[in-house]
C-alpha cells in the first residue's frame, strides 16, 4: 500500500488541473500547492485569450496570408506573391504621387482635420461636464444629450445635412437671405469640409468621455494648490489640467484616429464619393471580389494605424489610464 | 495677521458656523499651531487666511492690508496642503518652481531659485524624479520647497505631518522649526495634534465649534487650561469637582497624589490599571464618576503608594496645583 | 431555411395527414418523391432591393403557393454572394455582366429551356439583339452573347443558341442621362454635355467603377476625343485615355458627387446640387413624383442598357428546383411583367405582360402616346399626368437606340485600381 502512494502523488502534480484528483492526500497536496498560483491565472485568461484568438488574431492571420494571394477575375489562388503591395505601389517609386500614396495622404489629412477640431471641442465639453456641472444628475442628462447623434441610423442622418448645408440648403438660402453672399456656397456639402463636420457631429464624443474621465481624476487640491502658487485660470488650464488630461485625449485620439482611418460611408456620402479614402478603396476592391488586393490595402492600413498609435503611446503613458 | 470677527457658514441656510465671529492675532515671525478636533473650524480658518474660502463677514488683515478680497497669490502667503497636492506631471524641480514659472520668471533663473529651496529641504538630489517615485517625506519636503520658492511672508500648513511615521514625524518637526527660525516668516500651521502644537508652536490657538477656546503660549495652555475641554483635549490633567465652590478644578497627572482611601480631603478611587513607562508609573483610575482619572509616580512616590490594580486609594493635590476651570 | 419552413409546416397537420405523409414518405422511398404532399416551398431569393418587392410576393403565393424569401442586398454582393456563398439561396436575381463573373464558378447551372413554358417568346430584343428589325449597339456585354450555355453544368458559354439558358431574362432598360430641364434651359443631345464645362461642379455620374467608365466612355466618343472598339471591353490604353479625361474633369471641379445608390442619385437631382447625371428610370420617375421636373433625356448617341434575369444556383434541387421552374414560368406569364412595365421597366416576354395592362397603359409605356389618363405606379401613386409622353418614346424607340451594355471587363482589376486612383486624384 504504502509503496503505491508515491505514484499516485506523482500522478496528481501531473494532473494538477483537476483538483478532484483521487491522490489528493497530504502528501500529494503539498507538493501540488506549487503549481496552483502558476496555473490558475493562465486559465482565468484563457477564454478571453480563446475569443481574441479566434475572432481577432485569426482573421488577421489570414489576411495578411490572403494579402500574399494571386487571384483572377473568377478565382483566388493561393500563393506567395508580392503582386498584391507591387500594384498597390504602382508608380510611387517612379517619382510623382501614386494613387495609393494619395489616398493615404487624404485619408491622413481628413484624420489629421478631424483630430484638430474634435480634440479641443471634446476637450471643452469634458472640461464643462466635470468641473461646471455639479450634480450627477445633469451630468448624465448632458452626457445623453452627446449621445444624440446615435440615435439615428447613419443613412438618415447624413442624407439630413443635404437640407441644411446643400447648394439650395437652409444655410445656403439663409446666406443669401442676409445677403452674406452672392452665390451659394459649394463647399458646404461634398466637400473636405462636410467630410470633417460629419466626423466632428460622430466622434466627438470619442474624445468626451475619455477627456472626461482623465478630468474627473484630477484632485482638486492641485488645482487649488496651483492657485496658491499665483496662477491665473488660463494658467491652471495650460499646466495643469492639459498635462493631465492628455492620456483621455490620446485616447481619444486613438478612437477618433482608427475611426476615421477606416470609414469609407461618411468619406463616401459626405465627400460626395470624390474624397479617396482607405477604406473606400478596400470596399472597392472586395466589390470586385479582388479579396487578396484588398487584402493587401487592409494590411498596410492597420500597419499605419499601428504605427499611429504607437507613436502617440510613445508621447503618453496609456497605461497608466487604464 | 489679524482675524477680526470672522465668521464663514457653508450653505445656503444660515446653519451653525463653521467659524464663528473670529478674532485673532498672529505676531509677525511667529510660529502658530490652531489646535483642535475635526470639525472645529481650524482648516475652514487656514483656508480662508490663505484664500482659498472666502469669509462670510468679517475681515482678514495682514501686514496691514485687508486681504479679504484678495486672490491667494496676492496676499503673500503660500500653502502648503495636507497631501501635498505636489503636481504628477512635474518632476520635484519643476515642482519647486511651478510659483515662480506662473510669475513669468525666465527658466534659468526659476530653477536656480527651485534648486536653492530643494536644497534648503535637502532635496537637490532628487530634482529629476516625479511625485510617484518620492516617499511621503520627500514629497512633502518638495511641497515645502514649492510653496516657499515665493518668498510668502506667511506659510500656511494642512496637517503637514499626518502622513508620515512617527519617526519621521519628530524629524520634520525639527525641520519646521528651523526653517521658522532661519526663515523668520510667520508658520501657520493646522494640526489635532496637542504634542505637535507643545513642541512647535510659539502661539497655541485651541478652537472648539468654530470658536477659539484658548489662546497663548504652549506652557500657558497646557498648564494653566481655561476649561475641562482644554485641559481634557491638551491631556496630562484630570478634572475634579472642586471641594470648595461649585465648580470643577484641573490638576496634572504627574502633581495628583495618591493618599491612603478615606484620607480626609481626599477623593475615592479605585486603580483599573498600572503601566511601567520606564521613567516611572502610569496609573489609571475610576473615581469621582470617571474612570479616566491618570497619575503619574515617580520611583519614590511609587515606594511610598505601591498601588495595585482593584486597590481603593485617596487622591489629593496641592492647593497651589489646582486650576480652576470656567464653565464650559 | 427552406428545411425549417417545410417542419413547420408539417407541424400544423393532423393525425390522419401524419400518416398520408408517412406513407407517402414511405412510398417516396420507393418510387418517385410525390412532390406536393409536403406543404409549401420557401425560395430563398437574392437580388437587389429594388427588385424585392412585397406585390410580388403576395401574388406568388397566392397564385403558387409558393413562399418567396427576400433576401436583399446591394448589387456588388449579389454576385460575391454567387460566388462565396452557393449554398445560401435557391434563386437569384442578378444582371447579365454579373452572370458573366459567376458562371465560370460553376456555382450558376444553365436552365432547361424545354422546362420554360414562353422562353420562345422572350424578346428578341435580349436573344438576338433586334428591335422591329433594327440591329442593337452590341458593345460591352450584349444579353445574346452570354445567353446559352452547353449544359446544365458548364463553366462557359455557349455561341449559338442550345436548350440551356444562364439565365432567363426578366427585365431590362435603356438607360441614359436625367437633367434638370428647369435648370438647364437649352436642349441637351449628347452625351458630351455629361463633361461640359458650362455644368461645372453641377454634373454626376455613378460611383461603380464597372458603370461609371462606361458612362464616362459615351461622354468622351461623343466629345470625339476617342472611338472606342468596345465600351464594354477597353484596352489598358483605352482605360488609361478614359480615367485621364474623368480625373481632368474632376480636378476641374466638374463633378459636384458621385453616387452609389438609388436614393442618393434621386437626393442629388431632388435638392439640385446636380443638374445632369448618369441615372435610372425609376430615379427619375421618384424625382418627378417629388414634383421636381426632371427628363430621362434621349441621347443621339443612344443608351447604355442592361439586362436581368433569374439565375440559380446548382445547389437547388428536387422540390425547390421545380418550384424555381415554376416560379420563373409564373413571373414570365404576365402579371410580374405588367408589374415591371408599370414602373418603367421592361418585361422579357411583352406579349403576356401586354394582357395584363390596360390599353391606356401601354399606350402610354411602350408605344410612346400621350397618357389618356392618370398614369399610375403598382402601388397606386400618381407617376404621370394624363397628357404626358414617356422620355424617349416607344419602346422600339428607345430599346432600337441602345449604344452598349452594361459589362464587366476583360482588364476589370486594371480598372478598378485605375478607378480608385481616379477618385484619390
Amino acid at each position: 500500500m504504502s509503496s503505491s502512494r508515491p505514484d499516485a502523488g506523482g500522478a496528481a502534480v501531473l494532473g494538477a488541473a483537476a483538483p478532484s484528483a483521487p491522490a489528493a492526500r497530504a502528501g500529494a497536496r503539498t507538493r501540488r500547492r506549487p503549481s496552483g498560483p502558476g496555473a490558475a491565472p493562465y486559465l482565468q485568461a484563457a477564454p478571453l485569450a480563446l475569443v481574441l484568438l479566434l475572432f481577432l488574431v485569426l482573421p488577421l492571420l489570414v489576411t495578411a496570408a490572403v494579402s500574399l494571394w494571386d487571384y483572377t477575375e473568377f478565382t483566388l489562388v493561393p500563393d506567395a506573391t508580392l503582386r498584391n503591395y507591387r500594384e498597390m505601389f504602382e508608380g510611387c517609386l517612379s517619382g510623382g504621387a501614386c494613387g495609393t500614396l494619395r489616398t493615404y495622404l487624404s485619408t491622413l489629412r481628413l484624420c489629421a482635420l478631424t483630430l484638430a477640431v474634435t480634440l479641443p471641442l471634446g476637450f471643452a465639453v469634458a472640461y464643462f461636464l466635470a468641473f461646471h456641472v455639479r450634480s450627477d444628475g445633469a451630468r448624465t442628462a448632458l452626457f445623453l444629450v452627446c449621445t444624440a447623434p446615435f440615435l439615428t441610423s447613419n443613412v438618415i442622418r447624413m442624407i439630413s445635412w443635404i437640407p441644411l448645408l446643400g447648394r439650395e440648403g437652409v444655410v445656403n438660402r439663409t446666406l443669401l437671405g442676409v445677403g452674406a453672399v452672392e452665390r451659394p456656397l459649394d463647399w458646404l456639402l461634398y466637400s473636405e469640409f462636410a467630410v470633417v463636420l460629419a466626423f466632428v457631429h460622430l466622434y466627438t464624443l470619442f474624445v468626451v468621455v475619455p477627456v472626461f474621465n482623465s478630468l474627473m481624476r484630477i484632485d482638486l487640491r492641485l488645482i487649488e494648490a496651483a492657485r496658491d502658487a499665483g496662477a491665473s485660470s488660463p494658467q491652471i488650464l495650460l499646466h495643469v489640467v492639459l498635462p493631465l488630461a492628455k492620456p483621455g485625449l490620446a485616447i481619444g485620439a486613438i478612437f477618433v484616429g482608427t475611426l476615421v482611418m477606416g470609414d469609407f460611408v461618411t468619406v463616401g456620402v459626405m465627400g460626395g464619393q470624390q474624397i479617396a479614402s482607405v477604406g473606400k478603396a478596400i470596399q472597392t476592391h472586395a466589390a470586385y471580389l479582388q479579396f487578396p488586393a484588398a487584402a493587401a490595402q487592409s494590411v498596410v492600413l492597420l500597419a499605419v494605424v499601428l504605427m499611429m498609435i504607437a507613436a502617440l503611446t510613445r508621447l503618453v503613458d496609456v497605461r497608466r489610464e487604464l | 495677521m489679524e482675524f477680526a470677527a470672522v465668521t464663514k457658514r457653508f450653505g445656503v441656510a444660515a446653519g451653525a458656523a463653521a467659524v464663528d465671529a473670529l478674532d485673532l492675532r498672529i505676531p509677525a515671525g511667529a510660529y502658530c499651531c490652531l489646535l483642535g478636533p475635526s470639525g472645529c473650524g481650524k482648516t475652514t480658518t487656514l483656508r480662508m487666511l490663505a484664500g482659498h474660502e472666502a469669509p462670510t463677514e468679517g475681515d482678514i488683515v495682514l501686514d496691514g492690508a485687508n486681504v479679504t478680497d484678495l486672490p491667494p497669490a496676492r496676499r503673500g502667503t503660500a500653502m502648503m496642503f495636507q497631501s501635498y497636492a505636489l503636481f504628477p506631471h512635474l518632476s520635484a524641480l519643476d515642482n519647486a518652481a511651478f510659483g515662480l514659472r506662473m510669475r513669468g520668471a525666465g527658466k534659468a533663473e526659476r530653477r536656480a531659485r527651485a534648486r536653492e529651496m530643494l536644497a534648503l529641504v535637502h532635496m537637490e538630489a532628487f530634482e529629476n524624479r516625479l511625485p510617484a517615485q518620492l516617499s511621503g517625506g520627500q514629497q512633502q519636503r518638495v511641497a515645502l520647497a514649492r510653496a516657499l520658492v515665493t518668498n510668502p511672508s506667511a506659510l500656511l500648513l494642512d496637517e503637514p505631518l499626518s502622513a508620515l511615521d512617527p519617526f519621521l514625524r519628530g524629524r520634520v518637526r525639527a525641520e519646521l522649526k528651523r526653517l521658522n527660525r532661519e526663515l523668520g516668516i510667520t508658520f501657520v500651521h493646522v494640526t489635532h495634534s496637542q504634542d505637535e502644537a507643545l513642541a512647535l508652536a510659539d502661539l497655541v490657538v485651541l478652537m472648539r465649534a468654530g470658536r477659539i477656546e484658548q489662546q497663548g503660549t504652549p506652557e500657558d495652555v497646557f498648564d494653566r487650561p481655561r476649561t475641562a475641554f482644554a485641559a481634557r483635549f491638551m491631556g496630562g490633567h484630570n478634572v475634579f469637582p472642586d471641594a470648595g465652590g461649585g465648580g470643577r478644578v484641573a490638576v496634572r497627572s504627574d502633581l495628583t497624589r495618591l493618599a491612603p482611601p478615606g484620607s480626609p480631603g481626599a477623593l475615592d478611587a479605585v486603580v483599573r490599571a498600572v503601566e511601567y513607562t520606564g521613567t516611572g508609573f502610569a496609573l489609571t483610575l475610576a473615581g469621582a464618576g470617571t474612570d479616566e482619572l491618570t497619575v503619574l509616580q515617580d520611583e519614590t512616590e511609587r515606594r511610598a503608594h505601591p498601588a495595585a490594580p482593584g486597590d481603593r486609594v485617596g487622591l489629593t493635590w496641592a492647593e497651589a496645583d489646582a486650576r480652576r476651570l470656567a464653565a464650559d | 431555411m427552406a428545411d425549417r419552413m417545410v417542419v413547420e409546416a408539417g407541424r400544423g397537420v393532423t393525425r390522419r395527414g401524419a400518416l398520408l405523409g408517412g406513407a407517402a414518405a414511405a412510398a417516396g422511398a420507393l418510387a418517385a418523391p410525390a412532390v406536393h404532399a409536403q406543404g409549401p416551398v420557401t425560395l430563398r431569393f437574392v437580388g437587389t432591393a429594388v427588385n424585392q418587392h412585397q406585390g410580388i410576393k403576395d401574388k406568388v403565393k397566392e397564385d403558387l403557393g409558393v413562399n418567396l424569401e427576400y433576401i436583399a442586398v446591394t448589387s456588388d454582393d449579389v454576385v460575391r454572394r454567387a460566388v462565396t456563398q452557393p449554398n445560401s439561396f435557391d434563386l437569384m436575381d442578378l444582371e447579365f455582366w454579373m452572370a458573366r463573373r459567376v458562371v465560370p464558378t460553376g456555382n450558376l447551372v444553365g436552365l432547361d429551356t424545354k422546362r420554360i413554358k414562353l422562353a420562345d417568346e422572350i424578346t428578341p430584343a435580349l436573344t438576338r439583339g433586334e428591335v422591329g428589325g433594327r440591329k442593337l449597339g452590341s458593345q460591352g456585354l450584349a444579353p445574346w452573347k452570354i445567353l446559352y450555355m452547353e449544359g446544365r453544368e458548364a463553366k462557359g458559354f455557349a455561341a449559338k443558341q442550345t436548350e440551356w439558358m444562364t439565365i432567363i431574362p426578366t427585365v431590362y432598360n435603356a438607360d441614359t442621362l436625367g437633367i434638370r430641364p428647369d435648370r438647364i434651359s437649352r436642349p441637351i443631345e449628347s452625351w458630351a454635355e455629361l463633361l461640359n464645362p458650362e455644368f461645372r461642379g453641377r454634373a454626376s455620374i455613378l460611383n461603380v467603377p464597372a458603370i461609371g467608365i462606361m458612362d464616362a466612355a459615351m461622354a468622351v466618343e461623343a466629345s470625339g476625343r476617342h472611338k472606342y472598339a468596345d465600351k464594354g471591353n477597353m484596352t489598358r490604353q483605352e482605360i488609361d485615355l478614359t480615367m485621364a479625361a474623368l480625373t481632368e474633369a474632376k480636378r476641374a471641379g466638374q463633378f459636384r458627387a458621385f453616387w452609389r445608390d438609388f436614393n442618393e442619385s434621386v437626393n442629388l437631382m431632388a435638392s439640385g446640387e446636380v443638374v445632369i447625371q448618369s441615372m435610372w428610370s425609376p430615379a427619375v420617375t421618384k424625382v418627378r413624383s417629388m414634383g421636381v421636373p426632371c427628363v430621362y433625356q434621349p441621347l443621339k448617341e443612344g443608351y447604355r442598357a442592361w439586362a436581368q434575369g433569374m439565375g440559380v444556383p446548382k445547389t437547388t434541387t428536387g422540390r425547390r428546383l421545380d418550384a424555381a421552374y415554376e416560379f420563373i414560368n409564373w413571373f414570365l406569364s404576365g402579371w410580374a411583367g405588367a408589374f415591371l412595365n408599370r414602373q418603367g421597366y421592361y418585361s422579357a416576354v411583352l406579349s403576356t405582360a401586354q394582357k395584363h395592362m390596360e390599353p391606356y397603359e401601354w399606350a402610354f409605356w411602350m408605344e410612346g402616346k400621350p397618357a389618356e389618363r392618370d398614369i399610375r405606379a403598382p402601388d397606386g401613386t400618381v407617376m404621370e399626368k394624363a397628357g404626358a409622353v414617356r422620355d424617349g418614346g416607344s419602346f422600339e424607340q428607345r430599346m432600337g437606340s441602345v449604344a452598349c451594355w452594361n459589362a464587366v471587363m476583360d482588364e476589370n482589376d486594371y480598372m478598378v485600381r485605375r478607378w480608385n486612383e481616379f477618385i484619390a486624384a
